[in-house]
């Protein structure tokens, strides 16, 4: 049991810290542009208020919070890199797992061994979690040792909620992308739609907004998960994580029942 | 019991009908050749036969074990092995790393010893081999846990014909010990080395089901005759002259007739120079694919 878990998590090792060490020195460049951002924060606060209310919710942010470190992080950092650009990848990974195998003939070898298809299923997703809990031990280090640097402070409890609840949120992300290799045995169409899509939804979160259409973003799991709350304000959205969650199982029960099924 | 049982089996992609309507079965410690031309509807049988696609009607058995039934086939492939001619495998992993996953999968009780035959560089990673060392890895993956049926897609494609020619004996020596080989070939010449019994596979259906040595007398012999006066109809019209080819007062057939009906007719003539040979493995499979 878990030794393909254990395997694909040997694969992914390396590209997960190459990708968490640049992660990190980008975090650590928008830290120190802080002080500088910090001290023209009237007219910068001016600006975010100017903005239009859908661009401005695309921000995050009020204002006003952008002047704070993590007002200020929540929006240069957490709000695109986290929610959107790693969110993005995790998409695409896990669209590539069985997609990837099926065209390259790696999975026929692997079935040709004793092992069912849901246990080849579970564990390739498993070996996503690599991915989400390397970063998310590697990053709150950067971003607090760099606050410190610059003689910043931040909320530490807050830093590692919003890490920690960002693992349901790229949990989901890793079964819609999952769920979309299987059905889909093209591995470049499984990466690229499952980024599409979850673009897609992410500004449609985003500009639906205080509209009549709100409901539309509630299908978008970028709802569930917000930075800018959990730094800002101290909102803790335990509700979204537990919605996240049973998403996840959803679509991997989906993922199951389609992979059970399918000629590969 | 057969090791393989194949009842009416029979996929269709949409339209195309890949297989149609198969029967055979292969026993147990045989080594059965499954012949036809690429695009013939091989690959389609044994990935039928494994389990990544379902039967659209009709099914197989494995080592008793029926092939829909996803646990039960699991079951089987406890003691099966399986090489493609072109085993897909993990570029970035090592040989090493990639035998040590499928160990953990299977088991590896006769990985060394198989190593000592099939020796690919098991330190380098699998981007660097050669289409011979991938398939000689491929060969040590699917042999290693000791199976009891081994199916194998086109498996001496990559190697070179020393190695062909090893691996060839060796599945002679496993196949005395009890190994069950399925082994899906286009090449008959290669069938003729190492099968016991072939089925033959024409557009998706089985053309013909032999012993090897039935094949081989089927396909009757190769008859060059040199004569005095050209051959006459009384000779080239006799009922299995094939294949024929004049050129002066010599002629060159492939006989699959009764041999005292051509003897006497050549009785009549004043024979120069005769040869009868074994007829090219080759001519014998257009028998069942030529419309000759």
């Amino acid at each position: 049991m878990l030794d393909l878990m254990r395997y694909e998590s040997r694969r992914r090792i390396r590209g997960t810290f190459v990708l968490a060490v640049l992660l990190g020195l980008f975090a650590l460049l928008m830290i120190g542009l802080f002080p500088s951002i910090s001290e023209s924060g009237a007219d910068f606060e001016a600006y975010i208020e100017s903005l239009p209310p859908a661009v401005r919710e695309g921000f995050g942010v009020s204002g006003a919070a952008i002047t704070t470190m993590e007002g200020f992080m929540s929006t240069e950092f957490y709000g695109f890199v986290w929610l959107l650009l790693l969110g993005l990848y995790v998409t695409y990974t896990a669209g590539g797992s069985v997609a990837g195998d099926i065209e390259n003939g790696q999975l026929d070898m692997l079935l040709a061994a004793p092992v069912s298809r849901a246990q080849v299923l579970l564990e390739k997703f498993l070996s996503l979690l690599t991915i989400i809990v390397v970063l998310n031990l590697l990053m709150p280090l950067f971003v607090y040792g760099g606050t410190m640097l610059v003689g910043e402070s931040i909320d530490a409890f807050a830093l590692v909620a919003v890490h920690v609840l960002s693992v349901p949120y790229l949990l989901a992300c890793g079964a819609f992308g999952t769920l979309l290799s299987v059905t889909i045995h093209r591995a470049d169409v499984a990466r690229r739609g499952g980024i599409g899509a979850l673009f897609v939804l992410f500004v449609l979160e985003a500009v639906a907004t205080d509209t009549d259409y709100e409901w539309l973003g509630a299908l978008s799991p970028t709802r569930y998960y917000d930075p800018a709350e959990i730094l800002v304000e101290e909102s803790y959205d335990l509700a979204g994580a537990a919605i996240l969650l049973t998403a996840t199982v959803l679509l991997l029960v989906a993922s199951r029942v389609v992979f059970e099924r399918v000629d590969v | 019991m057969a090791a393989i049982e194949v009842s009416g089996l029979t996929k269709r992609y949409g339209d195309v009908v890949a297989n149609e309507d198969l029967t055979f079965d292969v026993r147990e410690g045989e080594i059965f050749g499954y012949l036809g031309p690429n695009g013939a509807g091989k690959t389609t049988t044994i990935r039928t036969l494994l389990g990544f696609q379902s039967p659209t009607e009709g099914t197989a058995t494995v080592l008793g074990h029926d092939v829909r039934d996803e646990p039960e086939l699991i079951a089987a492939k406890a003691h099966l092995g399986y090489l493609p001619s072109d085993p897909g495998l993990d570029q970035q992993a090592t040989g090493e790393e990639y035998l040590d996953l499928h160990a953990s999968l299977k088991g590896d009780e006769r990985r060394g010893e198989l190593l000592e035959l099939f020796d690919p560089p098991l330190s380098r990673t699998i981007r660097e081999y050669s289409s011979g060392n991938k398939q000689m890895l491929g060969i040590v993956q699917a042999f290693m846990h000791d199976p009891d049926l081994v199916i194998m897609d086109e498996p001496t494609s990559g190697l070179d014909p020393l190695k062909q020619e090893s691996f060839n004996r060796f599945l002679r020596r496993e196949a005395d010990a009890g190994l069950t080989v399925f082994f899906s070939s286009h090449v008959l010449g290669e069938v003729r080395r190492v099968c016991d019994r072939v089925g033959i596979i024409r557009e998706g259906r089985l053309a013909a089901l032999e012993e090897i040595d039935d094949l081989l007398e089927r396909g009757g012999k190769r008859v060059r005759v040199h004569t005095d006066e050209p051959l006459g109809d009384d000779v080239l019209d006799l009922d299995g002259v094939v294949d024929l080819a004049r050129e002066g007062r010599e002629a060159r057939f492939t006989f699959t007739g009764n041999y005292n009906a051509l003897l006497g007719a050549l009785a009549g003539y004043d024979i120069v120079d005769l040869e009868v040979d074994e007829p090219p493995i080759e001519d014998v499979f257009m028998h069942f694919y030529g419309e000759r």
